[in-house]
């Protein structure tokens, strides 16, 4: 047994316990709990595979652990850990049970030494985290689950295609190093692109996140896309196309970020964007961009849960999240203010905050390898993080015109969660040894050198510049209620428009072929019926006089020819 | 809606002292005062670029306050694309309706509204 103790089976036992354990204190207590154990579970072991055993010819490794599974699996409990803390006002189970399989799921995956117990996981946190979208019990909320769950198995039934055909190519199911190439490569590259939300392929993620409840949204946040993040640099790492999905990725989403009302979808959008530094990395794959990779996966997961925490706490107290609603809430809520402002100084990547020694790593690699155009992109795209995550979501909900809303501060288990996350995004930001002796490879990286301090702070202070003068103009375009049309159109409108139309035509066609053999069938029978109807020429009785004339015509016309 | 008329019986004192020390924030002639604040911290920035040396991976980092202006001209055409971005992909917020939460309102279970009391 102790052979196959993974930190997924604590979080599934718990799981399983928690329903039976009574609301209230007990089943806080084990919600907080769970994270430390998990974590005791892999704490202390040294690199290696654990629970290896044979399947079915297979060789199955549930934990491995090496520098790049360790720090992953270590951010993704401390993520549990304060999502617990935020969530300590919840007496749901359903959201509970969900986020523990959710959460233990990524973390087994992380950890997942073959593709087959990769693919389990990455099914689980499919299934399980949907419940915290469908916790919110709306019809809305349903249909978006729903389309969050098909893209999420789909992109689960990719993997599995893909893992199929490269136990037939190569006899293997460990996870390793692949290269692009073959089908099954091919698959399982696009299936962790859905869950990492390349461009095209991200719109479940805008869709889903502002769906799930105040909490559920929180959780969500942290962990499927970080999981593909984990996939994508342990599966292929120096993929050269992914420097570009990765740039496009930076690029995209703030456009809609700065349009989009609803502060929730805002982040969800810098979210992807933020994916797409990491993205990059990847495609990068040298020690300095993969070690960029890690630590921006673990400073964006902190600052993205603090602004999903902050904005999660304006909406529990308010019902809204939409800026054209909020404003002004300073006067009453100045607590979850200031970490709001921290999270979105980190997401900012201001110097003495998480972001900053963090993404750097990943622009000094692209500049390193000489990639100037990606290098531009990317500085823009810092540039326009800052506006929408770093201005925009504070100063519409916190400040800019008084939306009249007093609603009281944050609960106190609340601000405890977003006060430690927040400690945590400055005290990286400060001193980031100990998250650089964590990265994968040994590099030594100095990232407050007087150039790069000097050199972000422009940036920064000149896009805040940027938008004070188009605030002061008038051009900002203001907060409106509204949905703005993105991928999700084409099977949302498009598609189902589409196969309307086909419907249409093919039951029109059906129909006209149906009216014309019809018609046919009609003439004909009303032909037989005038032949062998009861009127019918055929049907008639004859007299037996003209009979017997007639047989006596045909033997009278026999007699002539004989003669003939 | 609940809560739009609250601001008009504001007590400033009952605010807790961070709030306070903010409410000039909503005075314009300090904002302005601000934002001239921010241009001056920019301009010195920008100069700061002449007082060290700077280890340059590409020609462009080498002009003066180049990581600024790029910020600021990047941001402002941001912002004016992404307003002519709306005239195309703006629709109604029960566009998808009933398919949405967008058009719903929270439910208040998961809430716990409560008013700040002075």
């Amino acid at each position: 047994m102790p052979e196959l103790l993974s930190p997924a089976l604590v979080y599934v036992v718990a799981a399983i316990l928690l329903p039976f354990i009574p609301q209230g204190l007990p089943r806080q207590i084990t919600m907080l709990a769970v994270p430390f154990l998990g974590v005791a579970v892999f704490w202390d072991l040294s690199y290696g595979t654990y629970g290896s055993l044979n399947l079915m010819g297979m060789h199955v490794g549930l934990m491995r652990i090496d520098a790049l599974s360790y720090i992953f699996g270590l951010i993704f409990s401390l993520a549990a850990f304060l999502a617990a803390i935020y969530a300590w006002h919840l007496r749901d189970t359903v959201q509970q049970v969900g986020a523990l399989l959710y959460i233990g799921s990524a973390i087994g995956a992380v950890f997942a030494a073959d593709l087959v117990t990769l693919f389990v996981f990455w099914e689980g946190t499919a299934i399980a985290s949907v419940f915290l979208i469908w916790a919110r019990r709306t019809e809305g909320s349903y249909a978006t689950g729903m389309r969050y769950l098909i893209v999420q198995i789909g992109s689960g039934l990719l993997l599995l295609a893909g893992i199929i055909l490269l136990y037939l190519e190569t006899g293997s199911i460990a996870f390793n190093r692949m290269e692009l190439g073959s089908l099954a490569t091919w698959a399982i590259f696009l299936a962790f692109g859905i869950k990492c939300a390349f461009p095209l392929l991200h719109n479940w993620l805008q869709d889903a996140y502002p769906a799930a409840t105040v909490t559920g949204a929180v959780i969500l946040s942290a962990f499927t896309t970080k999981l593909a993040v984990y996939a994508l640099a342990r599966g292929f790492p120096g993929t050269e196309m992914l420097i570009y999905i990765g740039a496009v990725m930076t690029l995209f989403p703030i456009f809609y970020a700065v349009i989009e009302n609803d502060l929730r979808r805002v982040l969800a959008y810098s979210l992807n964007n933020q994916l797409g530094f990491m993205v990059v990395g990847i495609g990068i794959g040298t020690p300095l961009a993969l070690n960029g990779t890690a630590a921006h996966a673990f400073c964006h997961i902190l600052y993205k849960a603090l602004l999903f925490m902050s904005v999660g706490a304006v909406l529990f107290r308010t019902g809204t999240a939409k800026g054209s609603e909020l404003g002004g809430l300073y006067k009453t809520m100045p607590w979850t203010m200031v970490f709001c402002v921290v999270g979105a100084a980190s997401i900012s990547a201001f110097p003495l905050f998480s972001g900053f020694i963090s993404k750097s790593l990943i622009l000094s690699a692209s500049a390193d390898e000489g990639h100037y155009i990606v290098w531009l992109i990317l500085l823009f795209a810092s540039a326009g993080v800052f506006h929408h995550s770093g201005i925009k979501i504070p100063y519409f909900a916190f400040f800019a015109h008084d939306s009249g809303k007093r609603p009281k501060e944050a609960p106190l288990h609340m601000l405890i969660a977003m006060g430690l996350t927040a400690a945590l995004c400055i005290g990286i930001g400060v001193y980031p040894a100990p998250l650089y002796a964590l990265l994968p490879y040994d590099v030594d990286y100095q990232p407050y050198t007087t150039a790069h301090v000097i050199t972000q702070l422009q940036l920064l202070f000149f896009s805040a510049l940027a938008f004070a003068v188009l605030m002061k103009t008038g051009i900002y375009p203001p907060e409106l209620r509204s949905t703005n049309l993105d991928t999700d159109w084409t099977y949302r409108r498009l598609l189902p428009a589409a196969i309307g139309k086909l419907q249409n035509a093919v039951v029109g066609t059906w129909r006209f072929g149906v009216r014309l053999t019809e018609a046919r069938l009609d003439r004909l029978l009303t032909g037989v019926y005038r032949a062998h109807g009861p009127q019918g020429a055929l049907a008639r009785t004859w007299p037996t006089g003209s009979m017997v004339l007639w047989i006596a015509v045909l033997l009278g016309v026999t007699l002539l020819l004989t003669y003939m | 809606m609940t809560g739009h008329s609250d601001g008009s019986k504001d007590d400033p004192k009952a605010f807790s002292w961070l709030s306070r020390h903010l409410l000039w924030v909503d005075n314009p002639r300090y904002v302005d005062r601000l934002v001239w604040g921010l241009a001056v911290v920019c301009l010195a920035l920008a100069s700061a670029d002449f007082a060290y040396h700077k280890h340059s991976y590409f020609p462009i980092e080498d002009i003066p306050g180049f990581y600024g202006f790029y910020g600021f001209v990047m941001c402002a055409a941001l912002v004016i694309s992404a307003k002519g971005l709306r005239v195309l992909l703006k629709r109604g917020e029960d566009y998808y309706a009933p398919n949405t939460v967008e058009a719903e309102e929270h439910p208040e279970f998961d809430l716990d509204r409560e008013k700040f009391d002075a």
